[in-house]
């Protein structure tokens, strides 16, 4: 049996969830959560009062204009509360904050003992807003954002809402893949929300109602991934949660491969500790739709399937190169060295495995022009498109392949990067 | 039922028709690439058999100028060569119509090779001809080698006519060639002007197996296929 053949179920699954992404997408809930109009400040409706708690760990740089952003909301002021926790910052984090104080919307919090759960708890500790939201502070947000997600709150089983993220001035070719790879993301919390079927509350700008926070108790540390448990549990206890496609939020991201290595890598193995963990049930469990039958296996397949594929086509690589070094040897490079195939459709590499790669990568492609197209987010995706070709299926495998071994050998690491 | 198993329903289906559609236009690419090869034998058929009859028909004066500027293009074969070696690549050295196409290609390279000594012994000319000898069979580890080596000769050296025969192919003219060419194992087995030399271990050691003067003679030039 070939290796590729390894490959096909593999393949088969996944372009068989970009299918249901793409139906899904297209049916009424997805059409009727797109056509949700924005909340009005204007309006004859009381708007919730609303608290965004944004926790800090050495965000000197950064936290200003987060909380600018915040400030920035269109948002009754009278209903509108920041609180900026400092979390054990030894950098120039409380002072930057100190700037704040005078604003009667801020409220400035030190909490000593680390950890982003503890941070925000003593924000919700502090507050009695009907909303709670929550940002990192390397993150920013758009005026009208929170107009976006108030609606989304409209049904009583919604406990918390997602923005759609993106990130902010994708300066390097890997921050322009990342950004692809957000964009496309977009898509998939928006088709997903639409069947109850998200499994991560993003420390981004996603908000929580109270009454369910205080319903399922406070957050946790949850294996370094505080949002992705809560949102389990919320999930768990029977809750819903939404989307806000066009709640644009834009997050710095990782500039160099050992950062984002080591960011997606504590987001993986949170993942696998928690679902394969406390919220292992939700797994294959009817009565959660979607996300029991569904996402949640598709995504622990996915995990599978990328160090698979990866393995797979390393081991292409370097069996065709070990052969092609071998047969050139002793012929004089300036004809080795040069490709002497035909652009004839004849030689036309068309074997199943690469096309249904190809297809693949195309409808990703396509899922993330959506993304674009439905959040509205501004800017050029042709950077992005191109890095996310060339290299995300060279990256990504590498943190799965350390995630899973940690996972497997219970090795912990740190989590600022 | 539920919108998501009404969606996952669908989503299967479009999964099935996708998959289906990759398998059957992968499939009409290799039959329409069978057909080309087909097509090409014919023309080269048809080269060879007119080829044939003008030397009969030319057999008082053969080396005239009309007999002497028909032998068979060795672009062609080449070209035949290298889409005969992709297809089996890609279909597998068993498939029956592989099997097939590469016995018609046997029967042009021995057609074609003694029609080329029947010209040089007639009109004096010295080509140089390489019979080459490969297995599919796995009992060959050198033959790869072997035939990108060839293939650096044959484009570097255009007028070098090189004949490729799969030595296990069950085909009687084949058997009878090797028989009369007194081709043995080991492979890969090489008949240069008629001087044997079995296996493979460096260009320069099948280089030296050429008649001296013989690759420098002929023109080298930088054109590739």
């Amino acid at each position: 049996m070939s290796p590729e053949m390894l490959a096909y179920p593999f393949l088969f699954l996944a372009l068989f969830f970009e299918s249901f992404v793409l139906v899904t997408l297209l049916s009424k809930p997805a059409k009727d959560a797109r056509g949700r109009k924005a909340a009005e400040s204007g309006g004859t409706a009381v708007l919730p009062s609303v608290t965004v708690i944004v926790p800090c760990l050495n965000e000197g740089e950064t936290v200003a204009a987060t909380a600018e952003s915040l400030l920035a909301l269109e948002y009754p002021k009278d209903r509108l509360h920041i609180i900026l926790v400092d979390n054990g910052s030894t950098d120039t984090t409380p002072t930057v904050m100190e700037r704040f104080r005078s604003n009667p919307q801020v409220r400035i919090l030190r909490v000593p003992e680390r950890g982003k759960h503890i941070a925000i708890n003593a924000g919700i500790a502090v507050t009695n807003a009907e909303l709670i939201g929550c940002l990192d502070a390397d993150s920013f947000v758009d005026p009208d954002a929170l107009h976006e997600i108030i609606p989304c709150f409209a049904r009583k089983e919604v406990a918390a809402v997602t923005a759609a993220m993106s990130v902010h001035r994708p300066k390097n070719i890997l921050q322009h893949m990342q950004n692809a790879e957000y964009t496309f993301g977009i898509t998939m919390r928006h088709t997903l929300a639409s069947v109850n079927g998200l499994y991560v509350t993003p420390g981004p700008f996603s908000f929580y109602r109270r009454s369910a926070i205080e319903k399922v108790g406070g957050f946790r540390h949850g294996h370094q991934t505080e949002d992705m448990e809560m949102a389990l549990r919320l999930q768990q206890a029977g809750y819903a949660i939404e989307n806000a496609p066009r709640a644009r939020v834009y997050t710095t991201s990782p500039d160099t491969v050992r950062k984002l290595i080591k960011q997606r890598v504590r987001w993986t193995t949170g993942f696998l500790r928690n679902v394969l963990g406390e919220y292992r049930g939700l797994i294959g469990a009817r009565e959660r739709g979607a996300l029991g039958m569904l996402v949640l296996p598709s995504a622990i397949i996915a995990i599978g399937s990328g160090i698979l594929l990866f393995s797979l086509m390393l081991y292409e690589l370097v069996q065709h190169l070990a052969t092609a070094i071998e047969i050139r040897a002793g012929i004089p490079l300036s004809y080795a060295l040069v490709p002497h195939g035909s652009l004839d459709w004849f030689y036309l590499p068309t074997s199943f495995y690469l096309t249904l790669g190809i297809m693949m990568l195309f409808s990703a492609i396509f899922l993330m022009a959506i993304g674009k197209n439905i959040s509205k987010t501004p800017g050029n995706l042709v950077l992005g498109f191109i890095s996310y070709t060339l290299l995300y299926g060279l990256i990504a495998p590498l943190w799965l392949v350390r995630a899973t071994t940690d996972f497997v050998f219970d090795k912990r690491r740190g989590w600022k990067f | 039922m539920s919108l998501v198993t009404r969606n996952a329903l669908i989503a299967l289906g479009i999964t099935i028709a996708l998959v289906g559609t990759v398998a059957f236009a992968i499939n009409y690419l290799d039959q329409a690439r069978i057909a080309e090869l087909s097509t090409i034998e014919d023309q080269i058929s048809i080269d060879a058999l007119s080829l044939e009859t003008q030397f009969s028909l030319l057999e008082a004066v053969p080396c005239d100028s009309i007999a002497s500027s028909t032998t068979l293009s060795g672009e062609l074969l080449t070209d035949l060569d290298n889409r005969l070696s992709y297809a089996e690549n890609r279909l597998g050295s068993d498939d029956l119509q592989v099997i097939r196409l590469k016995k018609k290609y046997s029967l042009l390279e021995i057609r074609d090779y003694l029609i080329t000594r029947r010209l040089a012994l007639a009109c004096g000319t010295k080509p140089v001809t390489v019979l080459y000898f490969y297995s599919n069979a796995g009992d060959c580890g050198d033959c790869d080698k072997a035939g990108y080596a060839l293939s650096y000769l044959r484009d570097t050296y255009p007028t070098l006519r090189v004949y490729s025969f799969d030595y296990n192919l069950d085909l009687g003219a084949l058997k009878t060639f090797i028989v009369v060419t007194k081709t043995q194992g080991p492979l890969p087995a090489f008949v240069i002007n008629g001087k044997h030399f079995n296996g493979f271990t460096s260009l320069a050691d099948l280089e030296n197996q050429f008649p001296k003067g013989a690759l420098a003679s002929t023109t080298a030039t930088s054109t590739k296929r």
